[in-house]
């Protein structure tokens, strides 16, 4: 069991958009542990799409990632690589 | 002439006629039932602390089912990605731990029951999406409110579905929009046709109704205003108009209409084997506007002589990432292949200013006129590059023609075949192949475009002359007013000498001219064109069969006269009023159901009479 934390800007031009959120919930899913998405003090389950469309994640904003559970590095990096990259989307 | 005695009651028998789109082909005459798309209220009830736990259960059973519906309709809907990849969503929200738990929070700790609750939660997360500065974001949270309402229908008894009448009638289904389950739901045994205020040719309801092969028109704005319960209705799905209120005598006229489309159906192989020829013997080209690549076969089977206008605005619909150039590529090949050895003139994407497409430009208070189209296509060059080079692979699968719209000037037609240069350099780079030499046309939609047809034929493989546009920019009037409706006329003089203009440039430097939009699909202004000129059109499939007889009956000899006539005229209304009563005789069987030219009979509701 460990905690993970770390904090990642939003690269991609379209921002926390729909598809991007359903990219990042659907890989945070796959994790055991609990994962908490924020932005600016606002904290969303990583594993809901409403939740993560909530946080309203547009371009140059820093999301926050907390991973608490059992494989929380690793799912850190893989998320925030995600975050990182643009979601894919190149820009 | 004694006036009618103003009453309730002939204000309401006066036919009324609406202009939408063209959603599903087919011709319905029937009864309206209205349906209300709106929100009901929402049950407000408090519930007592021992009952929250129950209430809880009610609300997790409603999701369960609300996600079963869904599925049930993605699986219908298998054929058409965007619809499914839509609805695969709207499952995943429908599910989603937030909202779930939101909702239970408040149902254990306001004590009230679900939909209350629901509708508290949907609310507060639909306008928190509101205001997010990003308009895709925003966008979202109609989303949100559709997931929400799928859930409170089940919660409240209602099904996702349309509840008809238990009486053998069949019905013409009027509502301001229809979700996709609700579409899905209708049954082609009791429902002849749907009228919409909202959609376009895309959206669920025309999609769903052309599957169904129920006639459809959407777009309708402003129908409900006009129309309750049991009134009579003729949808006429080929040209997207609905008249309401019609006379014993328009119903009569609709009736042979609609049996004219079914008899031309049954037709349609005869016909789809015989050339458009003028009654002198002038060929002229009907193609076919398509949009999905299924369209294609529906246009082959209606006789089209390949495709004047493939527009390719659906790949970018409601995605974040534009399309990769293989999947175009693949979607491109698909049609040519499908249409070869007929051409297939393809539109490069005209999209900008609008939501849900995944290239944001900027937008104006005034979309039309802003960052859209070809003008977007070069401020964003890398997607620009990525449409051409996949167009320059699919060219060597069939005939292809590239048609760039919104062309506003000479230095935008060169910047962009630099561009499509060095989208084949990069081809060529990579040893693919591709077709010696794809032609690129210049569409004709912009009124500066008109006014430099001349020098646009020196540079231009063709010219496409876009109805619709160079009718709302050369008159400044935007289509989507009702108010405005009387306003934009295609009879308009400045529009004929625009068109008449192109034509000439196009046979000095010996370019094809070809008229897309409204104009190509109404044997008037059809009569109108040939005279101008014209000899290649390009309409909804399901319009060919109806066009090629009435173009058997013209002569250009007549129709130049006509047309030289109608340059003459000083208002839409003088050459409107010119050829309708000289040749609306000729083609008295084609037009039926359609009163737009009699007398007396309001073009729209928005004070027509006073414009006829």
């Amino acid at each position: 069991m460990s905690l993970a934390r770390g904090s990642f800007w939003v690269r991609n031009r379209l921002g926390l958009h729909a598809r991007a959120a359903t990219k990042l919930v659907s890989l945070a899913s796959r994790f055991p542990c609990e994962i908490l998405i924020s932005r600016e003090g606002q904290v969303a389950n990583a594993k809901s799409v409403m939740g993560v469309l909530l946080l309203c994640g547009a371009k140059g904003t820093q999301l926050t990632i907390e991973a608490d559970g059992e494989q929380a590095d690793l799912a850190l990096v893989e998320i925030g690589a995600l975050i990182d990259t643009g979601f894919g989307e190149g820009e | 002439m004694i006036e009618p005695e103003y009453s309730p009651q002939s204000v309401k028998t006066a036919p009324i006629l609406l202009d939408g789109i063209a959603g599903s082909p087919g011709l319905a005459i029937g009864r309206a039932l209205v349906i209300e798309t709106r929100r009901p209220g929402v049950v407000h009830r408090r519930v007592a602390k021992h009952q929250a736990d129950d209430e809880v259960r009610r609300y997790r059973i409603a999701v369960e089912s609300a996600a079963a519906e869904l599925h049930e309709v993605a699986t219908r809907a298998v054929g058409s990605p965007v619809e499914s990849s839509i609805l695969q969503a709207y499952i995943l929200m429908v599910q989603d731990q937030t909202l779930g738990e939101e909702v239970e929070r408040r149902i254990l700790l306001d004590l009230v029951c679900a939909e209350w609750a629901l509708d508290m939660t949907v609310g507060q997360m639909a306008s928190q999406l509101a205001l997010a500065p990003d308009p895709y974001l925003a966008e979202r949270s109609h989303d949100v409110q559709f997931v929400g309402d799928r859930i409170l229908a089940v919660l409240s008894g209602r099904r996702s579905r349309v509840a008809l009448p238990e009486t053998d009638d069949k019905w013409v289904i009027v509502a301001h929009d229809l979700s996709p389950a609700e579409t899905a739901s209708l049954s082609r045994d009791r429902v002849i046709a749907l009228v919409t205020e909202v959609g376009t040719r895309t959206s669920h309801t025309a999609i769903v109704a052309r599957a169904l092969e129920i006639p459809a028109v959407v777009g309708t704005v402003g129908i409900l205003q006009f129309v309750a319960n049991n009134d009579l209705v003729v949808v006429d799905g080929l040209r997207g108009r609905v008249v309401l209120s019609p006379t014993a005598d328009l119903i009569d006229r609709a009736n042979l209409r609609a049996e004219r489309y079914s008899a031309l159906t049954r037709e349609l192989r005869e016909l789809r084997d015989r050339p458009a020829t003028t009654r002198c013997g002038i060929h002229i080209h009907l193609r076919a506007n398509i949009e999905l690549p299924a369209e294609a076969d529906v246009a082959l089977a209606h006789g089209a002589e390949g495709i004047g206008l493939y527009r390719t605005e659906f790949l970018y619909v409601d995605r974040s990432d534009p399309p990769s150039e293989e999947e175009q590529y693949v979607t491109y090949r698909h049609v040519l292949e499908a249409v070869a050895p007929l051409p297939v003139t393809l539109r490069t994407f005209d999209i900008g200013g609008d939501k849900n497409v995944p290239i944001h430009a900027p937008q104006g208070a005034n979309p039309a006129l802003g960052l859209r189209a070809v003008r977007l296509g070069l401020a964003r060059p890398e997607f620009f590059l990525t449409q051409l080079r996949a167009l320059v692979r699919a060219s060597a699968h069939g005939r292809l023609q590239i048609m760039i719209p919104m062309i506003s000037s000479v230095a935008e037609f060169r910047a962009t075949l630099r561009l499509l240069a060095q989208a084949v350099d990069e081809i060529d780079n990579r040893n693919l192949s591709r077709a010696a030499f794809i032609p690129c046309g210049c569409m004709i939609e912009v009124p500066s475009a008109a006014i430099m047809a001349n020098e646009l034929a020196q540079e231009a493989a063709f010219l496409s002359i876009g109805t619709n546009d160079l009718v709302q920019y050369t008159l400044a009037v935007d289509r989507s007013r009702p108010e405005l409706v009387g306003l934009g006329s295609s009879f308009d003089p400045a529009i004929l000498r625009l068109i008449r203009r192109t034509v000439r440039a196009g046979e000095r430097h010996h370019r094809p001219v070809l008229v897309c939009g409204a104009m190509s699909s109404d044997p008037l202004t059809v009569l109108l064109l040939l005279g101008l000129g014209i000899r290649e059109l390009s309409m909804e499939g399901s319009a060919i069969p109806e066009l090629k007889e009435a173009i058997s009956r013209i002569s250009i000899l007549e129709a130049e006269q006509l047309a030289d006539e109608a340059l003459a005229c000083a208002t839409a209304e003088e050459v409107e009023r010119m050829v309708t009563e000289t040749y609306a005789p000729y083609f008295a069987d084609l037009l039926d159901g359609e009163p737009a030219f009699e007398a007396g009979v309001p073009r729209s509701p928005a004070g027509g009479a006073d414009h006829g």
